[in-house]
């Protein structure tokens, strides 16, 4: 009966997927409808998984039902559970979703829809799935231990030392782009500022409510929350309508850029019970409901998809982030194809709670799948835009000016024609002043949000409060990332530090630990700032960043889930992990390299640092510098950049070349070689 | 629902060692209740009923913290090192 069902349901699977990509195909010239791209997605991730992982579980890893767990070999009821497998895959894909997959996709959406769905396609399941799956196996299979320990015992302790540098650094580099994101969405708006403001109190008041006036009951804080948190979309517009409170709540750039350096500073520094714990809470709700109801909305409106298939600026000349589809496409969207932090989640709790080693199959790979259409449904929110208003909102002042009229005439002349009229208009439609240059993703996301949640639930009316709450989905998560990574930013500095001086690495010891936030903040906000700064946006230079050092991350797990299997003696299947290192290398070494020494100022850090040091040294003024200094500022900025970039380069060839030692040496060995706990060890914490 | 409060789970051991009674609300309240635990789960919050289970099941006897040190504890260590988070 199974067989039978089987035998007729995947060929359906098939054939709906074929006709998903035939209506993407044909329609070419006329607009295509949503539906057949998040159809087509769908089949894709749900051939995958019957076939390539089974194939990955069974052949590849040989996934051993019957062998102990962490969770089961350690079952402390605190870290240590065997956990439902749905359940897990839940709270997995809680974990791993953040705004990542939400921002790369809209930004390459500049290039049409086509050229980024079939990367986020061919990259999950060629090789963001399968990252997240191994790692997770490799890491069950080690005791839940951490990529850091891991890449430690497999490929040596230098390059243990390493990746956890590495990992710092994005980290920094992540905080800051996120951080940006959330300047660039709330720049002049005192509705959106609002609405983020009134989050700390609900939070503080969660958090006392869980903590002291019924202890425990999260549930209960987490509905208060959450109303709170709706009647402070309303009082939003209240405020931003009011003469006296919507001038304080309309900030500029740089002075948010400053309000979020100060929150991540207090924020890390406050008891976790308080802030931290009740907003992820809240942001997770926030999280899983707006994606859940996009995916029904985006069904239920079947909106067409304005954006063209493909753009001209698959040249490189994009407005939005510049270089061409090769390499750019594939580091602008990292998240939702391939993510390295994942590799960081896999290694993390999730394999602590893994009741059965056959469940993996659907926590990793599944999980990964999940994310990966998260990121279909941004793209397809940001391609539902008229493409016009897309450019608007994406392009960078230095281009597009700071009026509709201006920002009209230099787009229609790109080919998308748009009056400033319909400009303005969406300004008032999401009950906002202006929608030009908010660049970052969030904003062009709560924008096509709006419009589709807006058609299926309020209409017209609704569409302001929909963008706002969007907004307010993921600066809230964002905010939240800030926090904990701001944290885990100390204690990685923390224990850094305590290698050159030993009271330094002292968690407990209060100077060591503000040394340590007040490093990390300063680190972070430095880049933020920067970006505020930045001539072409910021996002032009930090999201490339980060999504180099993304990408290099993951090419670091996938090089050690490499070693891994011709550790165990699978070489025969390595290509199912070298296939995809390969690919993520070739990108990510040519982008790093071009992002460095391209000679389009555009491109090259280094270039635009010349540009600015050669006209600074004649005494000329570029815009939008405003000083000499300014101009040195920006050159110096660049130079930086290019240095961390280089870094990264130089990170991800040394792994490559510890990794290749590592397999040779395998390779001449009859016998497995790599470090798993074998399979009987007692199942009475032995080990602990 | 008032009176369950603070002996919920006294209410669940009692449902699951007589089998008379009201058996149909026994179950519905059951699933209520593993429902509610998933939830807690997959929001990563602090599940005290799962603990004192685990307690009971693996360590009898054993003294137990109170929902608000349980509470405490479990969030530290959740959140204690910020937690890993994706961007």
């Amino acid at each position: 009966m199974n067989r039978l069902v089987s035998l007729l349901l995947w060929p359906a699977i098939a054939i709906i997927g074929a006709f998903s990509f035939a209506g993407l195909a044909l329609g070419r010239g006329e607009s295509v409808n949503a539906v057949w791209l998040v159809t087509a997605a769908l089949s894709v991730y749900l051939i995958a998984y019957r076939f390539y992982s089974k194939f990955i579980a069974d052949k590849v890893l040989q996934v051993d039902p019957s062998r102990p767990t962490p969770a089961v070999r350690h079952n402390d009821g605190l870290d240590y559970v065997p956990t439902n497998k749905w359940v897990l895959y839940g709270h997995h894909f809680a974990a791993i979703a953040g705004a990542g997959p939400l921002v790369g996709p809209v930004l390459a959406a500049q290039m049409g829809f086509l050229p980024g769905t079939l990367w986020i396609l061919a990259g999950v399941v060629a090789a963001g799935a399968v990252q997240d799956f191994i790692v997770l196996f490799v890491s069950v299979r080690r005791d839940g231990k951490s990529l850091g320990e891991m890449i430690k015992m497999e490929l040596g302790p230098i390059p243990g030392s390493l990746a956890l540098v590495g990992v710092l650094a994005i980290m920094i580099i992540i905080l800051a782009v996120l951080a940006l994101v959330v300047v660039k969405a709330l720049t002049a708006s005192p509705w959106g500022l609002f609405t983020i403001f009134a989050t700390i109190p609900i939070a503080l008041l969660m958090g006392c409510y869980m903590r002291f006036i019924r202890p425990g009951h999260v549930g209960e804080a987490s509905v208060f929350g959450v109303v709170l948190l709706l009647v402070s979309i309303f009082l939003g517009r209240v405020v931003a309508e009011d003469p006296t409170w919507a001038p304080m709540f309309t900030l500029s750039g740089t002075q948010l850029a400053w309000a979020l350096i100060l929150y991540g500073a207090i924020a890390a520094s406050l008891p976790v019970w308080l802030m931290l714990a009740p907003r992820d809470y809240l942001s997770t709700f926030l999280k899983i409901g707006t994606i859940v109801a996009l995916a029904i909305g985006i069904y239920y409106v079947a909106p067409k998809l304005a954006m063209p298939a493909t753009t001209r600026f698959l040249d490189g000349t994009g407005p939005v982030f510049s270089g061409k589809l090769f390499p750019f496409l594939f580091i602008t969207i990292a998240c939702g194809a391939v993510s390295g932090f994942h590799s960081l989640i896999s290694s993390g709790t999730t394999p602590k709670m893994i009741e059965n080693e056959s469940h993996m199959r659907l926590i990793g790979f599944g999980g990964m799948l999940a994310e990966s259409f998260v990121a279909v449904m941004a793209l397809t929110a940001a391609c539902v835009l008229d493409p016009g208003i897309y450019f608007a909102m994406n392009a960078p002042a230095a281009i597009i000016g700071t009026t509709a009229a201006n920002a009209a005439q230099v787009i229609s002349g790109w080919g998308f024609t748009i009056t400033p009229e319909m400009i303005t208009q969406t300004a008032k439609d999401i009950g906002e002043t202006s929608i030009l240059s908010r660049a970052g993703g969030a904003p062009t996301l709560a924008v096509g949000m709006a419009q589709i949640l807006g058609q299926a639930l309020g209409g017209k009316a609704m569409e302001a409060f929909w963008y706002h709450f969007a907004i307010l989905f993921e600066a809230l998560f964002i905010l939240t990332a800030v926090d904990a990574g701001t944290r885990v930013g100390r204690f990685m500095i923390q224990d850094m530090l305590g290698h050159v001086y030993k009271p330094l690495g002292n968690t407990e010891y209060l100077p060591a630990n503000l040394l340590g936030t007040g490093l990390c903040v300063g680190l972070w906000g430095y880049f933020l700032y920067q970006g505020v700064v930045d001539p072409l946006g910021g996002i032009n230079t930090l999201w490339q960043l980060f999504g180099v050092g993304n990408q290099m991350l993951a090419g670091i797990a996938l090089l050690l889930c490499t070693s891994v299997l011709v550790k165990m003696k699978r070489q025969r299947y390595v290509w199912v992990t070298l296939v995809p290192t390969a690919w993520l290398l070739i990108t990510t070494l040519t982008a790093g390299v071009q992002k460095i020494f391209d000679p389009d100022p555009k491109i090259g850090f280094l270039s635009l640092a010349r540009k600015f040091s050669d006209a600074a040294a004649q005494g000329t003024v570029l815009a939008p510098a405003k000083s000499i200094a300014e101009m040195q500022r920006v050159a110096f900025n660049n130079y930086l950049d290019a240095a961390v970039c280089a870094f990264f380069v130089l990170l991800v060839v040394a792994m490559c070349i510890f990794a290749v030692k590592v397999c040779m040496q395998a390779l001449k060995q009859a016998n497995p070689t790599a470090h798993e706990i074998p399979p009987l060890a007692g199942t009475q914490g032995a080990l602990a | 629902m008032k009176d369950a409060t603070g002996s919920g789970r006294a209410a669940v051991l009692e449902v699951n060692d007589t089998t008379s009674g009201a058996p149909a609300q026994g179950v519905f309240r059951e699933r209520a209740r593993s429902l509610c635990s998933a939830c807690r789960q997959v929001f990563g919050m602090p599940d005290y009923e799962r603990y004192l289970a685990h307690s009971a099941q693996r360590h009898p006897g054993a003294p137990v913290l109170t929902p608000s040190d349980f509470f405490v504890q479990a969030i530290e260590r959740k959140y204690g090192r910020g937690g890993a988070r994706c961007c």
